[in-house]
């Protein structure tokens, strides 16, 4: 018992070196680090959009006492019905709690705590998802989910406009997000405007304000990119981990598998499979572009699998009478996921475009406010605002993950490391 | 050579097959039926959902997908089974919505081959006075005996096939005739019902199967059967927009489509071999690392991004008048037909310059970098050494001895990079107007022709697998070694 503690302690010791080796090597990397930075600012950008840009007052107060609207509308299903909302405003709302669990378990484990006690992180995250299937259900039987409301949404602007033109009442005592302005919020009256101090990217067709949509449009990219990736690597690690390790039919029946989906041209794929599906939700986006592009992980997984399986360790762990599962899920996966890794990161900057390629066809989510859909909008209306900012968001956004994947994988090549 | 090409050619076969199947589970995707479900309220969208029904209804009789997947068993259907979907509809065995439902899909899936089975429960029902439940076994058999046409958009039907088909159209007329309302006075019930035992006792022998019949059907009779059927005569189905058969479209389609794509790849290498042997020979100068930052912004620069860019700025149709360069869109001028040759490619080039451009850009940094790195290696070999040793001239070691063998890599990259070029074409073909498969792919999509979609699939995949087959026959042009044995 203790012979195998010391032993599941000595692995562990090893993968925290490896993952120091790698994060060292990628911090003296400065344009990838240039880039990882970046990154960070997206996905706060993601997180804390309703901060920066929402029509609801953060307080409000008058003669009927201290209101706090803000902090309602966050899981009010009029004004945020996309999952992907929700998950980014639970996010937000626990992130001060996130980071104060951080600062506790950095100072018992030590600075490099989140590369030793990985099983912190994965906590945090099942916590999380946990919380948003939660928030997600209506009602528990009876009880009604009081972080799932549908209320009627108030007209805070407008109603602040009313008062100050009447100017007998008192004016309340309303603090406002930087900007006000939701990103479904339409108005005729201030249809396609180019950009002011009011609207800093101007407005669409519908008089939408340009930057409270690509604000909240970084949720969807990143969302996308994730889960997408996320699925194809699952299917890919799974495939390609049984192909390389049992071989025979098994093998032949995968490899011809991969071989037939390479032979696909994947976009016109995606293209036949979105024409397929009725009423398309961001969450059909991303299935389909997860189950057309496990192919390339598929294949770097099987040849390590091929390279690794034949290794001492691996045999002997097989001698040992270690369950097969075993060795190829908690052996050689560790060994041989850092290709993966890299290739994940192009992966999701790829997923980005792709997705902003549908919608910029109009086969995307209609209702998600996804830059592919500004931009076509600014092909349709001849607006270069509403071309040119959508276009530097997803070209930001992809040459940096890009960046920070050429980092990766430099980190993580064992032939530059001196 | 040969024996490489023949072990080829039968190789591409599986994968075809593989290919064929996976195109029939998209298919057999496909949701039941759309605009079904959908209420609308606007006049526009009524249309719409109608014509998509439509659209459904011809997609699903050309690729039968009213038939069994695999094996169909209808053959053997008892009047057990038929009889309990009866009793769920008509109430005697309590059922939920679903229930009911999943019952009267399973009855129209049925199809014909229930009409037997129908009649002998309406005769049993009759018998027992059980009125409510014959009359909606009626209901179902009118629908079940109505026969489909045969190959009703055959572009050029023989007399026999119109005969045919006419007789079978005739038969659907009388039978739309043999029915009753509910409240319908019993006496007149009766006359139709006499009326449908006449009809079945005349065509009674259409359900006598025997052993070989039964075969037939269960193998043949289904959807796998008649996808291949279909796939070997090359028959795609007509186009619902168009009525004209798909693949005469597709082919019609193809010469813009491969002159944007092929000819932005070759393009793409053109520039990107230059590209790569130069920043190998000067690696790590300044103009190297330049070129390195610089391919790869592009590289990240989405093509539809820069393709309405460039359209805002140098089109027509642009702001800035002294800007307007060239056309918005397009494949050729209206009057093309009258200028000379050279004339005629110069048009061609003049409306695929913007186009040609976005295509080409994105592929640039993978392949030169390949380029880079593929001579690196070969540039620190034994035999570049003893070239430069024998005093050759630079440009003659790098050039003749150096780059055919580190063109390899980037030869590989053709096989990879034309599934790509084709659904990348798709976008710019959109944006640009070129009436090309990619073009026609996404007009498809929004007025839902299954049947053009289903053929671009399948065309374009045909197309790659013959590529990546020429790119391994080229191996053998670029390397000696390579010799296929």
């Amino acid at each position: 018992m203790s012979a195998a503690h010391e032993n599941a302690g000595a692995v562990e010791s090893q993968r925290v070196a490896y993952s120091s080796i790698v994060w060292t090597e990628l911090s003296q990397n400065r344009v990838a680090m240039v880039g990882l930075f970046v990154l960070l600012m997206f996905c706060l950008l993601a997180i804390y959009a309703p901060l920066l840009s929402l029509g609801q007052p953060l307080t409000w107060r008058d003669a009927e006492g201290l209101r706090f609207p803000w902090f309602g509308a966050l899981f009010n299903r009029l004004l945020f019905e996309n999952a992907v909302d929700v998950f980014f405003n639970l996010l937000m709302v626990l992130s001060p709690a996130y980071a104060v669990l951080y600062l506790v378990l950095r100072r018992r484990h030590g600075v490099a705590f989140p590369l030793v006690r990985g099983r912190w992180l994965r906590r945090i995250c099942a916590f999380h998802l946990l919380l948003f299937t939660a928030v997600q259900v209506e009602a528990w039987g009876p009880v009604d989910n009081p972080l799932h409301t549908t209320s009627r949404i108030v007209d805070w602007n407008a109603q602040l406009a009313q008062i100050e033109s009447g100017a007998s009442v008192d004016a309340p005592l309303a603090i406002f997000p930087m900007r006000r302005f939701h990103y479904r919020e339409t108005d005729p009256a201030r249809s396609v405007l180019p950009p002011s101090a009011k609207h800093w990217f101007g407005t669409d067709k519908e008089g939408r304000d340009v930057f409270a949509r690509m604000l909240y449009g970084t949720r969807v990219s990143l969302t996308i990119g994730v889960v997408a990736v996320s699925i194809y690597v699952a299917i890919g690690v799974f495939l390609g981990a049984i192909a390389g390790y049992f071989g025979g039919w098994m093998d032949v029946v995968i490899s011809r598998l991969i071989e037939v989906m390479i032979c696909f041209p994947s976009f016109f794929l995606i293209l036949t499979l979105a024409a397929f599906v009725e009423e398309r939700s961001i969450f059909h986006v991303m299935v389909i572009i997860g189950i057309t592009s496990w192919t390339g992980v598929a294949r770097l997984v099987r040849a390590e699998f091929l390279k690794h399986k034949s290794l001492e360790y691996a045999q002997a762990a097989l001698a040992l009478g270690v369950p097969r599962r075993r060795i190829i899920f908690r052996h050689i996966l560790p060994n041989a996921i850092s290709p993966v890794l890299v290739s994940a990161t192009f992966g999701v900057a790829a997923a980005i475009l792709t997705e902003s390629s549908l919608a910029f066809l109009g086969l995307g989510d209609l209702s998600a406010p996804s830059w592919g859909m500004t931009l076509s909008a600014g092909r349709t209306e001849n607006a270069l605002w509403l071309i040119l900012f959508p276009g530097m968001a997803i070209f930001a956004l992809v040459s940096v993950l890009n960046l920070v994947g050429e980092g990766l994988r430099d980190a993580l090549d064992p032939k530059l490391r001196s | 050579m040969k024996v490489y090409l023949v072990k080829r050619l039968l190789l591409m076969i599986p994968t075809f097959l593989g290919i064929t199947l996976i195109v029939f589970a998209v298919l057999n995707l496909a949701p039941g039926r759309p605009g079904a479900t959908q209420q609308g309220t606007d006049i526009e969208k009524d249309v719409r959902g109608e014509q998509t029904e439509e659209s459904h209804r011809i997609f699903r009789e050309q690729f039968h997908l009213d038939k069994p997947v695999m094996f169909n068993t209808f053959s053997g259907l008892s009047v057990a089974a038929v009889s309990a979907d009866i009793d769920v509809l008509s109430g005697r065995v309590p059922a939920d919505a679903a229930g009911r439902i999943a019952a009267r899909e399973r009855l129209d899936g049925y199809g014909g081959y229930a009409v037997p089975q129908l009649v002998e429960i309406v005769r049993r029902a009759d018998a027992a006075g059980d009125l409510a439940r014959r009359d909606l076994t009626v209901f179902f058999l009118r629908r079940a005996a109505r026969r489909p046409l045969i190959e009703p958009y055959h572009p050029d039907p023989s007399p026999e096939l119109r005969a045919r088909n006419r007789a079978i159209e005739f038969e659907n007329v009388a039978i739309r005739e043999l029915r009753y309302l509910p409240e319908t006075p019993e006496a007149e019930k009766r006359i139709v019902l006499e009326a449908w035992m006449r009809w079945y006792e005349e065509h009674r022998e259409r359900w006598e199967y025997d052993l070989g019949d039964r075969l037939r059907i269960l193998l043949l009779e289904t959807r796998f059967a008649a996808y291949w059927h279909n796939l070997i005569r090359l028959d795609f189905g007509v186009s619902l927009v168009t009525k004209q058969p798909v693949l005469s479209t597709l082919i019609s389609k193809l010469p813009y489509s491969l002159t944007l794509s092929v000819g932005s790849l070759l393009l793409a290498y053109l520039i990107a071999i230059p590209i790569g042997i130069f920043s190998a020979v000067r690696k790590d100068s300044a103009a190297d690392r330049v070129a390195t930052v610089v391919l790869f912004m592009l590289y990240s620069l989405p093509s539809f991004f820069v393709a309405t860019l460039l359209l805002f700025f140098f089109s027509f149709g642009s702001d800035y008048e002294n800007l307007r360069w060239f056309p918005t869109g397009g494949f050729r001028d209206p009057d093309f037909m009258s200028r000379t040759s050279a004339g005629q490619i110069g048009d061609i080039a003049f409306h695929m310059a913007l186009p040609m451009l976005c295509a080409t850009y994105g592929s640039l940094a993978s392949l030169s970098r390949y380029m880079r790195t593929g001579l690196l290696d070969v540039i620190q070999s034994d035999y570049v050494r003893t070239a430069r040793a024998k005093g050759l001239p630079e440009w003659q070691v790098i050039g003749r001895h150096a780059v055919r063998n580190g063109l390899l890599p980037i030869l590989t990259l053709l096989a990879g990079l034309l599934p790509a070029a084709l659904g990348g074409a798709v976008i710019i073909e959109y944006i640009f107007g070129i009436p090309g498969m990619g073009q026609w792919v996404i007009e498809s999509i929004y007025a839902r022709d299954y049947n053009a979609i289903m053929v671009v699939q399948l065309l374009s995949t045909l197309l790659v697998l013959i590529g990546i087959l020429l790119t391994d026959l080229s191996y053998a042009l670029v390397d000696p070694r390579i010799r296929f044995e």
